[in-house]
């Protein structure tokens, strides 16, 4: 292979074969040892600093690698395996990139044994298929039998490896009464938790654990004007997408005044039209309104006449959120079908109260008791910005997980308990088979044993030791039918021993699991059948020609 | 080694004239072999990917051999002719890339044995295009003919294809869709063609591989435009218009004057009019769900007008491209609309439902049940990432293309390197009963067709002497059917495990593999003209 890849002269570097399977592990295990050590209740931050000097303090694997620059093209898809695990679950970001990384690390050893890789692959792949059948046949728990107590318990699952661990007993009530009031039915029966409305601000000062949940929607914006009123109750509110400022002609229309007269009329009326606009608004009878363009001091005289409250550069998604809460037509213009301007009263919405607060050094304006639709807005505070970041980013977290269990209704007891119950019953599972993929099996197997592993050293715990008893104990649980209640048995990182953590309340959404377990196999896969790299060079103008290789001696 | 000749050629070229055209032939053989066998590990079920970094770091990770030598950038001419060769067989066949590469890399091997002999370049030449002549009888005495109403057959040879693929665990999902896809785009009556054109094919992040569908219908991926409009719309009339609803622009400079303040409400008020009335004629006709093609030049529906739409009930999907008009005129039956005045009922489009779909964080608009449809069906493909989500489109591509070859020439050979094995022993005795140089040359030709059950099963990770010699007792022994079966790693009757292919593929693959190794060889000198 080295002499004809000598002849084959593209632009570029070109490896194959071995050299770039065990290159492409390396980069992989160079990801993964990055993040290896925030995995768990124990496990640490990172602070990342980026070329202009912003500081970002995180535990969240997604986070850290999004903003490595990672530059290796394998190392690049273990990036977005995070992201996607992000996007898709949102929490578990760490475990796949090191499940995926260790089962690289794992199968470039069976390479090197002599065992094709397409023999590996296709092991790996039936055993991520018996692995997820287990745990759905046989290690799932339902919500409904444990109660509400576990979707706060995985919330606090979730919580416990963050920032906010300490305080996990009062955010992760939060996250859950945040999540219950955004639910929404998905018209066939069922209910959607569409995260993205929990509304989440952050404001610096104060203590973490005054941060407030606020029934209702917060808009980080402030009233136009002090002159306006700060407080509305019985709130009819208008959400526009137009600015209400003095009317400016269209490009490509001039205006040409011949008479000093006219000068002024002309722009008593461009102020007229808009005025007219908020007459209409007002004769509706609203006394809120949002909109998203500017409004002029001008206007504001006639907000100030009136009493309504104006706000003005919202953002369009608030407002879209704000429309659907309180029940409101969100406009982007007041033409009827007639070619005239109105207003009709039903595009009002209504909310029991809008009032402007002061929190920290920011206000903001809270919507409370919307009509047509609970909302829910979270207020973080904390001592400085990268604190409130890495809040946010935790809460996101959680809001997920709460999401995902109340969704799928499925839950796993985590510390380690499902990847020890996988491991030994893979290990049985490849000796019962008697082709080329048991051994590629026993390996999957035993990668999965890199979490408990990974738990217990991040928890500054004896890994063999806690691993060899949590091992034991499923094995009995697997092996003796009335011992199966072992099967909940998983790490407890504090005080360094194993104990049902079913009873504990650490419980994880299975499809979290799952769902990490078929994203990390994939990425491993992906990786793994790659057996040539050619990295082409930047491209020169009039560089590399025949000529030139010619020349170099390359032909 | 080569620098050394180089400093001895002109020395030798004053003496030998016959020497440097010899090289120039020899540097051509080897730099095409370097590119046969750079593509050859992923030849197969088992065959390995590329992972190749563009210049600007952008990843592609494949298994298409025409993808791959595409996106490599070889500077050597005779190298690039078997790019070119792939690409070639691409568009021929759809399938069959990276073998067509692979044989045509052996053949040039053969050659460099035969020239070593003595024999002239142009007699090899001719000889071989007599043998390729010859392999394309033999083919068409092995094949089994199809009925294009077997969709069993057809199912196979696209899961066959499928087969080598980074998806392939996929191919259950995504044969039925090549195969379906297919056949609603022709008339299986009198159909000798595939227009592949009339399969759209709509990429869309998100989701894994196991969420692609095919759609009987129109997929458009923007979302539904305007703010409180329906998104949902049962019973749809659909329009297709290629004007703009917004305020009207002349083709030169102008200017609108006005000179009096009661005209500037005039101003605001004809606007609204204007738009107004576009949508209000839209209205009349019964249409409720507008489709709006691109346009540059100014705004293709303004806020306004959205506005207006929305407060009508009509849906509102823009920015269709100009190339996707005649795509979806096709589909939906309708007549695209250059200008208000014909917009009337007739030139509508009706579906049963018009739908826009969340997928994972974006969104689609779906049309299905269409009355009286054309013959086009959509795909939607989805993938967990953009590495992915292009293999995903490559290999449906691929198995389209072996659906297509199959419409084209009905006919299916077995797989897994019997068609080549037994070329090569049918080749042999024919060659026997040749005299002279051509019986050489027929020889090197059939043995280098061996290569690829070698490379076979090579990739899978089986010995590739013990099985290609397997193979070829069992073909002696009459059985034509046997062939590699990497799944057991034996030699079985491979049209029992349901590998087969369009006898077109084959047939390229050897007849364009030889054109290109006889240009090769008639290559004397290499003139770089700087």
């Amino acid at each position: 292979m080295a002499d004809t890849s000598s002849l084959l002269t593209v632009g570029g570097d070109r490896t194959t074969g071995q050299t770039v399977r065990t290159q492409n592990v390396m980069a992989a295990a160079t990801i993964a040892n990055i993040v290896k050590s925030s995995l768990g209740p124990e496990g640490l931050d990172k602070m990342l600093v980026d070329d202009v000097g912003d500081v970002t303090i995180t535990n969240d694997g997604a986070t850290i690698l999004k903003l490595l620059e990672v530059e290796h093209p394998a190392a690049k898809v273990l990036v977005e395996l995070a992201e996607l695990q992000d996007q898709e679950v949102g929490d578990g970001t760490t475990s796949v990139v090191i499940i995926a990384a260790e089962l690289l690390k794992n199968a470039d050893e069976l390479v090197k044994q002599k065992i094709h890789p397409t023999s590996i692959i296709s092991g790996y792949r039936l055993a991520c298929k018996e692995a997820c059948r287990y745990i759905q046949e046989h290690l799932v728990c339902n919500v409904d039998d444990l109660g509400k107590e576990c979707i706060i318990n995985a919330a606090k699952t979730s919580m416990s490896s963050k920032i906010i661990g300490p305080q996990s007993d009062f955010f992760s009530n939060m996250v859950v009464e945040a999540a219950m009031a955004i639910r929404t039915s998905d018209g066939k029966g069922g209910h959607r938790y569409p995260i993205k409305a929990v509304n989440i601000l952050k404001a610096h000062g104060k203590s973490s654990a005054e941060s407030v949940l606020v029934h209702g929607y917060a808009l980080n914006c402030t009233v136009a004007s002090q002159a306006l009123p700060k407080k509305i109750l019985g709130a009819k509110i208008a959400c526009l997408d137009f600015s209400l400022q003095k009317t400016k002609m269209k490009m490509g229309v001039q205006i040409l005044i011949e008479d000093p007269d006219q000068l002024d009329k002309v722009r008593q009326r461009e102020s007229d039209i808009t005025k007219e606009r908020i007459e209409k608004i007002m004769a509706a009878g609203a006394n809120v309104v949002l909109t998203t363009g500017g409004i002029d001091d001008l206007c504001l005289k006639y907000f100030v006449e009136a009493g309504a409250m104006a706000v003005r550069r919202c953002k369009k998604v608030d407002l879209k959120r704000i429309a659907k809460a309180t029940g409101a037509v969100f406009i982007t213009t007041l033409a009827n079908l007639e070619g005239e301007e109105t207003f009709e009263p039903s595009f009002l919405g209504q909310a029991d109260e809008v009032v402007q607060e002061r929190i920290c050094d920011d206000e903001l304006i809270l919507i409370k008791g919307t009509k047509a639709r609970t909302a829910a807005s979270i207020i973080l505070r904390g001592a400085n910005d990268f604190y409130c970041d890495e809040m946010e980013r935790s809460v996101h977290d959680s809001l997920c997980v709460v999401k995902r269990v109340l969704e799928s209704k499925t839950v796993v007891p985590g510390g380690g308990a499902v990847e020890a119950a996988l491991s030994i019953y893979l290990e049985n599972y490849a000796t019962s088979l008697g082709s080329r993929e048991q051994l590629a099996i026993a390996e999957f197997a035993r990668s999965l044993l890199v979490i408990p592993k990974q738990l217990a050293v991040n928890a500054a715990q004896d890994s063999t030791d806690l691993v060899a008893k949590l091992r034991a104990y499923h094995n009995m649980s697997q092996v003796k039918p009335d011992q199966r209640d072992l099967r909940w048995v998983g790490l407890d990182l504090t005080k360094g021993v194993v104990r049902d953590n079913k009873k504990a309340g650490v419980l994880e959404p299975a499809i979290s699991k799952i769902k990490s377990l078929k994203f990390a196999t994939e990425a491993a896969i992906t990786i793994l059948r790659i057996d040539d790299m050619i990295k082409l060079a930047p491209e020169q103008r009039g560089g590399n020609s025949y000529e030139q290789a010619y020349r170099s001696g390359q032909l | 080694m080569a620098p050394q000749k180089r400093n001895n050629a002109p020395k030798q070229s004053e003496y030998k004239d016959k020497d440097k055209p010899t090289q120039i032939r020899m540097s051509n053989i080897e730099a095409a072999k370097a590119v046969a066998s750079a593509i050859r590990t992923s030849l197969g079920p088992r065959g390995m990917d590329k992972m190749i970094q563009a210049a600007n770091g952008d990843v592609t990770i494949t298994n298409d051999g025409a993808t791959i030598l595409k996106q490599m950038q070889v500077l050597h001419p005779a190298a690039k002719m078997l790019v070119e060769l792939s690409k070639a067989q691409d568009v021929e066949a759809g399938d069959g890339t990276t073998s067509v590469c692979v044989i045509a890399g052996s053949l040039l091997d053969a050659c460099s044995k035969l020239l070593a002999k003595g024999i002239h370049p142009t007699s090899i030449s001719e000889a071989f295009q007599k043998a390729s002549a010859k392999s394309m009888e033999i083919l068409e005495g092995m094949t089994t003919p199809l009925d294009l109403n077997d969709r069993e057959s057809l199912l196979k040879s696209a899961s066959t294809s499928l087969n080598s693929k980074v998806v392939s665990q996929y191919s259950n999902i995504l044969s039925p869709i090549a195969v379906d896809a297919v056949l609603r785009v022709i008339n299986p009556a009198y159909a000798d063609n595939v227009d592949l054109n009339d399969i759209k094919i709509v990429k869309k992040l998100g989701g894994t591989v196991e969420d692609i569908e095919l759609i009987d219908g129109l997929v458009f991926d923007q979302k539904t435009q305007g703010v409180g409009g329906p998104n949902k719309m049962e019973k749809a009339k659909i329009g297709l218009i290629q004007f703009c609803i917004s305020p009207p622009k002349t083709d030169m400079d102008n200017s609108v004057v006005v000179s009096d303040y009661t005209q500037m409400d005039k101003v605001l008020r004809e606007e609204r009019q204007y738009i107004l009335n576009i949508v209000k004629q839209i209205k009349k006709v019964g249409c409720n769900v507008l489709l709006i093609q691109k346009s540059i030049l100014r705004d293709a529906v303004s806020d306004l007008a959205l506005h207006f739409l929305a407060k009508m009930k009509i849906m509102v999907v823009k920015d269709i491209e100009r190339e996707d008009i005649e795509f979806v005129c096709k589909s939906l039956n309708c007549r695209p609309i250059a200008s208000l005045d014909h917009f009337v009922a007739e030139s509508l489009g009706t579906a049963e439902l018009v739908e826009e779909i969340h997928t994972g964080a974006s969104k689609i608009v779906k049309i299905t049940g269409i009355t009286n449809p054309g013959r086009t069906v959509t795909v939607l493909i989805r993938g967990s990432n953009k590495l992915v989500l292009e293999e995903a489109d490559r290999s449906l591509h691929d198995a389209l293309c072996v659906i297509r070859c199959l419409v084209k020439k009905r006919a299916l050979i077995a797989g897994g390197g019997a068609p080549e094995i037994e070329l090569s022993l049918k080749l042999m005795d024919y060659a026997n009963s040749l005299t002279g140089m051509e019986q050489y040359c027929f020889r090197e030709f059939a043995e280098a067709l061996e290569v690829i059950p070698f490379t076979l099963a090579e990739n899978a990770g089986l010995n590739p002497i013990s099985t290609v010699t397997e193979l070829r007792n069992r073909h002696a022994q009459g059985e034509t059917t046997a062939g590699i079966n990497v799944r057991k790693g034996a030699i079985t009757n491979i049209l029992e495990e349901n590998v087969v292919q369009p006898l077109l593929v084959s047939q390229s693959a050897i007849h364009l593999a030889s054109e290109t190794v006889r240009s090769i060889m008639k290559i004397d000198d290499i003139v770089n003209c700087m």
